[in-house]
């Protein structure tokens, strides 16, 4: 009973798996190491927003936000990172356990059309959401995007070739 | 009332006994799994202190035949009430795996059937939380005939109030059809599965090896069967994301979906809007940076992003007025209608009409996907699906062409004589019965095969029949469309077609009900 879920603590998950914390209520005061810091976060016409920090301005611009995936830029640097809580972090660790084994993905075609560019190398890294090939279909060039991060092993697809719906185009090894 | 008196304390150790009921060591073993416990859910759902929990003592029914186990708990496995999210009133059940592994017996479905029904007496959205094993077997039909009452009351209450549905655990058999029929469902990654048959089942039947995640995980369910509209990698996010999605609806069919202030950061007048659909027309863009520049900062909020994405659904705001939003996705498919994109389209502009949301359409359409795979598979009757879907709906309707705007799919996408209000096109818009190279192809036959030169003349006749035949000023000038726009003010004209369109009414024909080809 009243097994009240109160969320005090959140953490900021970068996207090379350092951990920061910060307390809910957000405050002003941030922590570096054992001294505490007092910033400011403001808007206005002229600067759009930052952070106030000692007298100075630090733009900060969320580039994009999705479920609780952020990508902000921060005076021009951009940082990719996650919002967890302390449940979610304990979560993921627990499903992470028993996983990490690297697999196979096939990139097929989703529809029958003409091959016009391979944009990528056998070998060569990839991120999730970078094309690999251009996909000439219904009069439009698509580009055909990797769904997962890892290294091109094997390309199937030739330019200049017409495939079908469902051919592999592209095979990736997962991380 | 006498405080030493019997019946107080009898009060008293009820309430005991139920604290009892709960121990850690079953929240720990739902945590081990990644969940959190029934209660853990309500308590993220709801404004703090504002749940009102009923029938939490009631106790399962006897079952007539002696087999397997029955526990004598408090509640039987679910949990019921009502409250407010984000000052609103929502009812909701959650389902606890922790007692008897969340099975369906009858009193634990008298309890769903109740808050059903008081939450379209008072109409109000109801929210379903599910992690149960199925119907519970040691109550037999009586457990199964329990199933057909809360999807009686699911499909009674449809259309009336918002159902949505999350699965946070196993929905597995029978079970599964409760949250199909409601509009919206919700699933976390890894942790939840609905399928009509387990993986063992498949294997003993079909001797095919399938996990769990393969078969029914919330992954597939949003990619591939579209039985999932959002999914979310943890319960905590997914009840953030199920509050928002909630502040978009209205709580009923009769009120109208709740203003919220927009920041006055979007610009009615946005240059920005000029730059997005690039000049050659093989060339794609993402449709989302014209809806995010035209609605208010950051209000859009895509449902089934993953299914069919060649078609974008989704709600957002315009000046904290709730629209729909339905845009074809040039960036995938070069954003062609298909069998998927017209089911998913179809059923988000019928929840739309259903709640008074208006329909606001981003077309940019080659035409209908074609192909032996989608013609027999019915892309005829699927893509009537949208047809119906549009002319039928009441709301108001206005069409952006953003670009293409070809043969058949044109004529779905809420044209003018199908019964849209507005429709306005930008001056990149070609409208016609097809592409320049299919309509030179067929209209130059002759005069093709006897050329010498075929290129040549088709590039000169392709580049005519651009000029002449494909854009917007010829279905402006003869009134099928309303206005011919600067991309600029898109925002500024549909915020003033939406105001003019808001006393809207049509009277709908006597009957039954309309035959939408199934």
């Amino acid at each position: 009973m009243n097994a009240r879920l109160q969320i005090n603590k959140l953490f900021a998950l970068s996207s090379e798996n350092r951990k920061f914390s910060f307390r809910v209520p957000l405050t002003n005061k941030i922590r570096i190491g054992k001294r505490e810091y007092t910033v400011r976060l403001k808007t206005d016409e002229k600067y759009g927003s930052y952070i106030l920090w000692k007298n100075r301005r630090y733009p900060v611009e969320i580039v994009r936000s999705r479920q609780n995936k952020y990508e902000i830029l921060f005076n021009d640097i951009s940082y990719v990172f996650t919002v967890e809580t302390p449940f979610s972090l304990k979560r993921m660790k627990m499903i992470n356990t028993g996983r990490g084994k690297s697999r196979h993905e096939s990139v097929k075609a989703p529809m029958p059309g003409k091959l016009i560019d391979v944009l990528v190398r056998e070998g060569s890294p990839i991120l999730r959401g970078e094309a690999l090939v251009i996909l000439e279909a219904m009069k439009m060039q698509n580009e055909i995007l990797s769904p997962v991060n890892g290294t091109v092993l094997k390309i199937h697809a030739r330019p200049n070739t017409n495939v079908m719906k469902d051919d592999v185009l592209v095979e990736i090894k997962t991380e | 009332m006498d405080l030493s008196g019997k019946s107080y304390k009898a009060f008293l150790e009820r309430r005991e006994a139920l604290k009892k009921q709960y121990s850690p060591e079953q929240a720990e073993k739902q945590h081990r799994k990644g969940k959190l416990t029934a209660h853990e859910r309500i308590s993220l759902f709801f404004d703090p202190g504002t749940f009102e929990e009923i029938d939490t003592f009631v106790t399962p029914a006897d079952h007539p035949v002696e087999f397997g186990k029955v526990e004598r708990t408090y509640g039987d496995g679910v949990i019921v009430g009502y409250g407010k999210v984000n000052g609103r009133l929502v009812f909701a059940y959650a389902q606890d795996f922790t007692v008897m592994g969340g099975s369906l017996g009858v009193v634990h479905a008298r309890k769903i059937s109740k808050i059903q029904e008081m939450a379209l007496k008072m109409g109000s959205p109801i929210v379903g939380m599910m992690d149960s094993g199925g119907a519970r077997i040691q109550e037999g039909v009586a457990s199964l005939s329990s199933y057909a009452s809360i999807f009686h009351n699911i499909i009674q209450s449809s259309g009336i109030i918002p159902q949505i549905s999350v699965i946070m655990g196993p929905a597995a058999g029978g079970a599964v059809y409760s949250p199909a029929l409601t509009d919206f469902v919700f699933m976390v990654n890894h942790t939840s599965y609905m399928f009509v048959t387990g993986p063992n089942v498949v294997k003993e039947v079909l001797n095919e090896d399938v996990t769990f995640d393969d078969l029914g995980g919330a992954g597939i369910h949003a990619r591939k069967s579209g039985v999932a509209h959002m999914i979310y990698d943890d319960e905590e996010n997914t009840i953030l994301a199920l509050k928002k999605f909630l502040s978009y609806l209205p709580s009923n069919n009769v009120e109208n979906p709740p203003l919220v202030p927009d920041d006055g950061s979007a610009q009615d007048v946005c240059e920005k809007l000029r730059d997005i659909v690039p000049d050659d027309p093989n060339k794609a863009y993402d449709v989302k940076d014209i809806i995010q520049l035209v609605a208010d900062r950051n209000s859009f909020f895509e449902t089934a992003e993953l299914f069919a994405p060649n078609l974008v659904t989704g709600f957002a705001r315009l000046k904290g007025r709730t629209v729909g939003i339905v845009a074809n996705q040039p960036k995938v498919l070069a954003g062609v209608l298909d069998i998927d994109s017209s089911v998913k389209g179809a059923r988000f502009i019928r929840f739309c009409d259903a709640f008074n949301i208006p329909i606001i359409t981003f077309e940019d359409v080659p035409g209908f996907l074609p192909g032996a795979d989608q013609e027999h598979n019915g892309i005829i009757r699927h893509g009537a699906k949208m047809l119906f879907a549009y002319s039928e709906a009441t709301v108001p309707k206005i069409t952006v062409i953003l670009r293409k705007a070809y043969g058949g799919a044109f004529i779905v996408m809420n044209s003018k004589n199908l019964g849209g209000d507005f429709s306005f096109a930008w001056p990149t818009a070609e409208i016609a019965v097809m592409g320049p190279d299919g309509a030179v192809a067929i209209l130059y036959r002759k005069k093709l095969a006897e050329t010498k030169n075929p290129a040549e003349l088709k590039k000169e006749l392709t580049k005519k029949y651009r000029d002449k035949v494909a854009n917007p000023f010829i279905a402006d000038e003869l009134g099928y469309i309303d206005e011919v726009i600067d991309p600029a003010v898109t925002r500024k004209k549909v915020l003033s077609a939406l105001n003019a369109l808001g006393n809207k009414w049509v009277k709908v024909p006597e009957r039954k009900h309309g035959n939408i080809p199934l």
